[in-house]
């Protein structure tokens, strides 16, 4: 649908798993993690969170030929672009 | 009250902004009826693949099965390892070739190529139906859930409303969400949303799993503090009186892993929509293949929850500690309380009072579970993504029902007997008023719940009587090229009357005739509502299997060449050669089966 869907997916993973790990940066030491048993989840799990958001990111916005089971490989297609065929994304 | 930070509503914030911004982003893609309803059938199969299980992940979902989790322990993953699985698996490689293949736009379409018209009526109409009631019921869920959370309490005192607004604000807030991102892109907007959903879930719950673990133990000291039923999937499970589900494995087996099991995930359009999106025959046979692999461990994110909130060894808890200092006022102290760990007893909704049973032990509201340890153990910014990943669970699940209303009323209601020569720009625009339709007769089933709670239990007893006997016709239908249109029709009337019989002669124990079961009169007792609900499907499906044989050898067959593509025996095997072994369905459908065998004997 035009759209690769890991570009909003990673985008967002990565706003949010940012803002988390700004977050746990500043409230480090807080009494806040003593219901997360001392754990401060916001740096850890944010930066998980915003690593996973980059991968996603960076896949969505390679080119798409390696997820397309139907249009020939790019070393396959023909030369002439006369007889190329239509891309479907 | 719950107090929420700066930083947990940003991330809320954010969250919405991303579901409407892929709506807005997909508009332009949104051309023609076939863009909007069935997404162009142009989604890669991953994408569909988690979709059909984020579809699924609503909000019965979410909080129904860690509530299931606490009462019954880890047999309640039976649900899923038996009552998901090995369907997800058949309807992949087996059904999903005539669902794609036929080119039928919906499951009730797939019914009049097969049959005839009356038997798509009939299931096109009952499907509209319960799918409005089902989002309703999710819509009403949430906005409960978010008045007993109270982390609306504080803002809505600051502007000056009134608390009792906060339903109110739920149920309109959640309805012009949903409504918004399906009318600007729909169906692929929905599948995109799912995905997103399902990855929020994941990212929301994983920590609370962990951080429960750590708390109690890790899964040791959840085998040393519960009793060893509440551990072991499969113990005492060959008789019903000795396991906490109350069913014998036949039932289990038959009732729940073939006939319900089968009935919904192999016929119900809701979930089989996410794969007629799919870009090719292979990526929708692989859809509900991709789908179980991270199904299968959805216990470990929604049951587990359940157990670690009643292990861990605090009575006092954010939520449970104004109920108890209620029920000292009472007859019980909460010395006395039975320790049910985080879960809190359940008040009336309008006292207050603790609700109790006929023998006035306090009841315990399951449902709270995973609410409740997320409140407990997550702190502000993580807090924020916790409740999100609910309120996405919720969406994920009215959304479902709303895109499969949208489609079946366009196509199999409104263009088969209201208007059915209209233009394609003309269908398109009924899909998306026949969004704003099902989202307003939502928000109606919605307030129908809040004011009478008994209807709503005895609207889905009818729909579980109408989907019982369902698998029975397309089994037959698929793999039977002499099954008739009139057998079709009458095995699932007959199957749905034996449904509402059974329930009228049996009743599960210690419950009083009525909505229970025996209105008819009393024949049996089971020795649970499970029980009792596993054979009403499996009376319901035999019936129809037997009346619709016996009619199809009386009545006449169509001509083999109209069945092309519909029926097992007729249509050429699927084109598998330019894939590699291990992306053929049957490779991928043999190692979901084996990861199965392997999770079950690890928690038997």
């Amino acid at each position: 649908m035009g759209l690769d869907i890991r570009i909003p997916l990673g985008l967002m993973f990565l706003s949010t798993g940012g803002m988390m790990f700004l977050y746990g940066i500043f409230t480090r030491g807080s009494e806040i993690y003593a219901k997360s048993l001392g754990t401060n989840l916001n740096i850890s799990w944010g930066l998980l969170m915003f690593l996973f958001g980059g991968v996603m990111f960076f896949f969505g916005r390679r080119k798409k030929w390696q997820d397309d089971p139907v249009n020939p490989r790019p070393w396959e297609r023909p030369e002439n672009p006369s007889t190329k065929v239509k891309a479907r994304h | 009250m719950t107090n929420l930070t700066a930083i947990d509503w940003i991330i809320m914030l954010v969250y919405f902004v991303f579901v409407i911004g892929i709506g807005v982003l997909l508009r332009r893609k949104v051309k023609t009826s076939a863009d909007f309803f069935l997404a162009g059938r142009a989604i890669p199969a991953w994408v569909c693949g988690l979709a059909f299980i984020s579809a699924n992940l609503g909000a019965q979902e979410v909080i129904g099965m860690a509530a299931s989790g606490a009462k019954y322990g880890i047999a309640t993953s039976h649900f899923y390892w038996i009552g998901a699985i090995p369907a997800m698996v058949f309807v992949g490689v087996f059904m999903m070739p005539f669902y794609y293949g036929s080119r039928a736009r919906s499951v009730p379409e797939y019914l009049r190529l097969r049959f005839d018209e009356k038997t798509r009526g009939l299931n096109a109409i009952s499907f509209a139906v319960m799918t409005v009631f089902s989002s309703g019921i999710s819509m009403y869920a949430m906005a409960r859930l978010i008045e007993i959370l109270h982390f609306l309490d504080a803002p809505f005192q600051r502007f000056g409303i009134p608390q009792s607004y906060i339903f109110h604000f739920s149920i309109v807030a959640s309805a012009v969400i949903v409504l918004a991102y399906i009318l600007l892109g729909g169906l692929s907007s929905a599948i995109y949303n799912e995905v997103v959903q399902f990855f929020l879930i994941v990212a929301g719950f994983l920590p609370l799993t962990w951080l429960g673990l750590k708390n109690v133990g890790g899964w040791h000291g959840i085998v040393q503090k519960l009793p060893a039923a509440f551990t072991h999937s499969w113990v005492g499970m060959s008789q019903a009186s000795t396991n906490p589900l109350g069913v014998d494995v036949f039932g289990l087996a038959m009732g729940l892993g073939f006939v319900l099991s089968f009935g919904y995930w192999c016929t119900d359009f809701l979930v089989v929509q996410r794969a007629m999106a799919a870009d090719s025959m292979s990526a929708a046979r692989r859809t509900p293949l991709i789908a179980a692999i991270p199904k299968m461990f959805f216990p470990f994110l929604v049951i587990l929850p359940g157990l670690i909130a009643v292990s861990v060894p605090v009575v006092q808890s954010k939520l449970s500690a104004p109920i108890i200092q209620q029920t000292q006022a009472g007859q019980v102290s909460s010395n006395e309380l039975p320790s049910k760990g985080l879960i809190p007893v359940k008040t009336n909704a309008v006292t207050g009072a603790p609700v109790l049973d006929d023998k006035g032990n306090p009841v315990y509201n399951y449902d709270l579970a995973i609410p409740v340890l997320l409140l407990h153990y997550f702190p502000s910014g993580i807090l924020g993504l916790g409740l999100t990943a609910l309120l996405a669970s919720f969406m994920s699940g009215m959304a479902g029902n709303v895109t499969a209303f949208n489609t079946v009323w366009t196509y199999d209601i409104y263009q088969s007997y209201i208007n059915k020569k209209a233009t394609d720009a003309h269908y398109l625009w009924m899909g998306r008023m026949a969004t704003i339709g099902g989202i307003l007769l939502s928000i109606g089933a919605a307030y129908l719940a809040t004011g009478f709670n008994n209807i709503m239990d005895a609207l889905q007893l009818v729909f579980s009587f109408v989907n019982a006997p369902l698998f029975a016709t397309f089994l037959l239908g698929m793999f039977w090229k002499r099954t008739t249109g009139h057998a079709a029709f009458t095995g699932l009337i007959t199957g749905t009357v034996a449904a509402l019989i059974h329930h009228g002669l049996t009743l599960p124990l210690n419950s009083a005739p009525g909505i229970h079961g025996a209105w008819i009169t009393l024949v049996h007792t089971y020795p649970s509502d499970m029980a009792q609900n596993f054979w009403t499907a499996i009376i319901a499906f035999s019936t129809n299997l037997v009346i619709t044989v016996a009619v199809s050898l009386v009545t006449k067959p169509r001509e083999e060449s109209e069945l092309v593509g519909l029926v097992y025996s007729l249509t050429p095997k699927p084109v598998e050669h330019h894939l590699k072994w291990w992306q053929k369905p049957a490779t991928l459908g043999f190692g979901v089966l084996a990861m199965l065998v392997i999770l079950n004997l690890v928690f038997a």
